[in-house]
């Protein structure tokens, strides 16, 4: 524990951030004159609301425009307990937070089982209905005049003498909502936004609970917001439906994420240090005299950062603050700081997976996998009807048909994406088929990958793998150790830093597998792996798969590519239209005659 | 009887969110991208309409006749200079570019023509019709008529004209669409171009009824969001029937529970749609997020 602060604080990394960290303190501490202290604690605070904010707006990429609602119930909520009912506000703090988590459930629980642009809509909306009350229970909140704070400076009231003090509380809003930040950003949870963040379906199949995580994040966020804002009201003693709950409030906690650098932990504190000021600058010299004029040039800012730096000032700054920490000096470094590259690493003979001479013989022989007259339809077309067949376990079960002849629907509802209007799906004797939840038949050992590849652009090959691994594994080191396993058992180990969107076709389709082998399914759907492969990628693929299936893994494949198909299964299973014509191992499946009029139609007639 | 005054209130009111939600769908079904300067547009022909009047005395409704075209290249050019280069760029993105023109537009409105409400003084505006004991408000009744009327022409015009099919197709299916030799860049931009046209046309019909200001927008395009999502995303009939049912939520809560409070109404008809019927009402059920990534 003492060797690892020790290496912390002697590599440029920890210290840097460190000693940044206490200069910031000293000048807090040390300012005397009111106009600078006024605007520090305004950037602290702003930073940390923006830290709030980018929780739900940047990590998981749900764009709220109505986070004032937040801001204006946390204010509210302890303004009112300290002036109506005498309760103070560090005690106030708590329950405006509890308000905010309240709200969230309102706003999250309707919108994050929808996809599109309805929660930014839905949070517009709330913040304009808490306004409008605000205003309306004129009794209680004292209306459009506004709410007066009395100034009783104490400790418990968060009202206090000197403005050292208020920037020392915004400080430490700030080291928490930080710390917060670089907890989740590092955790489970950070891995699950961001992967929802890209592709939310993919996300759910490998076994995320993507309206668990957004509602996660949006309670933090939420509940840091109302924190925060309490702050700011004991600071400004005054509170008014019209400002605390303004759009203006909102645009700017994502605008500070945004010009800062979104989704990054880092980033609102930067937007504030540039915002703020200039907020203030402008308010000062020309917001008295011409109206409008600082909002004329936010909006401007707004349209150039995401036109012309979408990723924020931090993307200018990462790469020379990284080649600026090198050239620093390290102490108390007598380990290599990165762990050795895991090439030849890990023994083959510690695979977790049990080899194939482990299953016992009459195990192989029940079904892991049982469908039952399943159908399917969607609107007039029978997408699926009355399919029954099973696999067993160590088997792979080659799917081929005619395009549209519903193989892919099958996946959707062996996997939970669909739900079947009828029949039975029995995964290891339990029924699955009206689950309806992709992450839950995850978790009991369903993976697939899709046709058309959903890698998560933006994180690397490791961390792609490592949102499957964190299916099973809670622990972020666990997740890794478990990540490179199976990087290095598909053959990408020497890819893992490179960003998914970076490689090839190939390598993509590959990543989709390994992504699902570390969620350590039993059964795995491959949905077209090799499509659109070169023959000699079909090889290596075919090679892969086996070695998959000799891991131990039940495999059904989707396959168009007839030579693989017939060099890989077990037996084969011919859908057409919705229906199975046939199935039986693949040389005489081929040789049916059912299957060539299905695929070459009734013309062709050997005869 | 005093309830089928209201209801016909209503109904009158309607008509001007119809037509506003119904180029804020137009482009949300093509574009994929909900406009929240489209307010703005509202606002900026709003005015237009207004210092027509007031420099050379022109009745607002012949204002329409520059609102349509330029509001009809505004759109244009929203669409070519901003959204254009974000296409590709996840959907935030483009929310927040037009989030940021709003904010712009609206101060630079601010700006130029200080918070001031205006008002046209016409004697007409205040002209009523009576019939069977029901008191019909003359530009209301302009209002609602011409809305009836552009909505039927733009059903037969996506209905008839080649670039209408053109504009359907891509909302059914992008991808299709372009498989086909569809410009989809052209057919955005017409789109965005027809939307905010649109929102020029309500601008000049509104102006003699309500005052103008530079956030008028604001509280126009909010009602326009909760009709957009009630009548179901991207679906224009829906836009229209939903438009006139959030007139009369408006009208008969204003009687009923408190002018002040008919917002709250209608947001929580919003949330409930969210909660109960997300494709909204004649949406088709489980395309609320179609195409939507």
């Amino acid at each position: 524990m003492l060797k690892a602060c020790f290496r912390l604080l002697g590599n440029p990394k920890g210290y840097f951030v460190i000693l940044v960290f206490v200069g910031l303190l000293a000048v807090l501490l040390f300012t005397r004159n009111p106009f600078y202290l006024n605007i520090l604690f305004m950037i602290l605070l702003y930073a940390g609301l923006s830290g709030a904010w980018n929780i739900i707006g940047g990590f998981a990429g749900q764009l709220s425009l109505g986070h004032s609602a937040f801001f204006g119930i946390g204010a509210y909520t302890s303004g009112l307990l300290f002036v109506k009912c005498g309760v103070p506000p560090i005690l106030g703090i708590f329950a405006g937070m509890a308000t905010a988590s309240l709200l969230a459930a309102v706003i999250g629980i309707p919108c994050f089982r929808l996809k599109g642009p309805f929660f930014s809509l839905a949070t517009i909306a709330i913040a304009e209905v808490l306004q409008i009350l605000a205003v309306y229970f004129k009794k209680i909140t004292e209306g459009s005049e506004g709410l007066s704070i009395p100034f009783q400076p104490s400790f418990y009231n968060l009202i206090f003498e000197s403005r050292n003090h208020y920037a020392l509380a915004g400080f430490f809003f700030l080291l928490l909502v930080l710390g917060l930040s670089y907890w989740i950003q590092n955790s489970r949870l950070g891995y699950q936004l961001a992967a929802l963040r890209d592709e939310d379906q993919a996300a759910e199949t490998l076994g995320v609970n993507t309206f668990r995580a957004k509602m996660t994040a949006l309670w933090i966020s939420g509940a840091l917001t109302a924190a925060g804002a309490t702050l700011f009201s004991q600071y400004i003693l005054f509170l008014e439906p019209h400002s605390e709950f303004s759009i203006n409030v909102s645009v700017n906690l994502a605008l500070i994420s945004m010009i800062g650098g979104l989704g990054t932990c880092i980033g609102p504190l930067i937007g504030s240090f540039l915002l703020i000021p200039l907020q203030e600058f402008l308010r000062t010299w020309i917001g008295g005299k011409y109206q409008g004029l600082h909002f004329i040039i936010y909006g401007g800012l707004l349209i150039a950062v995401v036109m012309f730096m979408p990723k924020g000032v931090i993307a200018f700054f990462s790469r020379k603050y990284d080649s600026f920490l090198l050239r620093l000096p390290s102490f108390f470094q007598n380990r290599e700081a990165l762990p050795p590259p895991p090439r030849e690493a890990i023994n083959p003979g510690l695979s977790p997976f049990p080899k194939p001479g482990d299953i016992p013989p009459e195990k192989a022989r029940t079904p892991i996998l049982e469908v039952k007259n399943l159908s399917k339809n969607f609107g007039g077309l029978r997408a699926i009807s009355n399919l029954s067949f099973s696999v067993h376990e160590g088997e792979i079960l080659g799917i081929i048909g005619p395009n549209g002849a519903g193989k892919t629907t099958l996946f959707n509802i062996l996997s939970g994406v669909y739900q079947p209007d009828k029949g039975i799906v029995k995964f290891q004797g339990l029924g699955v088929s009206h689950l309806n939840k992709s992450h839950i038949l995850c978790r009991s050992g369903v993976g697939r990958t899709y046709q058309l590849v959903k890698p998560f652009e933006n994180m690397t090959v490791l961390d792609n793998v490592m949102v499957g691994a964190f299916c099973r594994q809670s622990g972020r080191k666990k997740a890794r150790d478990k990540a490179l396993e199976i990087l290095q058992f598909a053959g990408m180990a020497q890819k893992r830093g490179m960003l998914a969107n970076e490689i090839t076709l190939a390598d993509k389709k590959r990543l989709e597998v390994a992504r699902v082998l570390a969620t350590q399914p039993r059964l795995l759907l491959l949905d077209e792996v090799m499509a659109g492969l070169t023959p000699v990628e079909v090889q290596e693929t075919g090679e892969f798969i086996r070695k998959i299936r000799d891991s131990g893994k039940t495999i059904i494949l989707i396959e168009h590519v007839m030579q693989a198909i017939t060099s890989l299964s077990d037996r084969v299973l011919v859908l057409s239209q919705g229906e199975k014509i046939t199935e039986g191992r693949a040389e005489e499946v081929v040789r049916d005659e059912r299957v060539i009029k299905a695929y070459l139609g009734e013309s062709h007639d050997p005869a | 009887m005093i309830l089928i005054q209201i209801l016909v209130n209503g109904l009158l009111l309607g008509g001007i969110y119809a037509l506003l939600s119904i180029g804020l769908t137009l482009i949300f079904g093509v574009v994929r991208v909900i406009n929240f300067a489209h307010g703005e547009f509202l606002m900026i022909s709003m005015y237009i309409a207004y210092f027509f009047y007031a420099f050379f005395g022109w009745n607002p409704y012949w204002s329409l006749i520059i609102n349509f075209p330029l509001m009809f290249l505004l759109g244009m050019a929203t669409d070519q200079l901003l959204i254009r280069p974000l296409r590709n760029a996840p959907s935030y993105m483009q929310v927040f570019a037009t989030v940021g023109l709003s904010i712009l537009l609206i101060n630079l409105a601010l700006f130029i023509f200080s918070g001031d409400y205006r008002a046209i003084d016409l004697p007409f505006a205040k002209k009523v019709i009576q019939l069977w004991g029901i008191y019909l408000n003359y530009p209301r009744l302009i209002i609602f008529s011409s809305s009836i009327g552009i909505t039927l022409l733009i059903y037969l015009f996506l209905q008839n004209t080649d670039i209408g099919k053109q504009i359907r197709a891509i909302a059914q299916n992008r991808t299709a669409a372009r498989l086909m030799g569809l410009k989809l860049n052209r057919i955005y931009m017409i789109t965005f171009g027809i939307g905010s046209g649109l929102v020029g046309i309500a601008g000049g019909l509104i102006t003699p009824v309500y005052y103008v200001y530079p956030t008028v927008g604001v509280y126009f395009v909010l009602t326009a969001f909760v009709v957009v999502v009630l009548g179901g995303m991207g679906n224009m009939m829906g836009a229209f029937l939903g438009g006139l049912i959030i007139g009369i939520v408006d009208s008969v809560s204003g009687y009923y529970i408190d002018p002040s409070l008919k917002e709250t109404v209608y947001y929580v008809i919003f949330v409930l749609v969210l909660i109960f019927r997300p494709s909204g009402l004649l949406g088709q059920v489980g395309a609320e997020e179609m195409g939507m990534k």
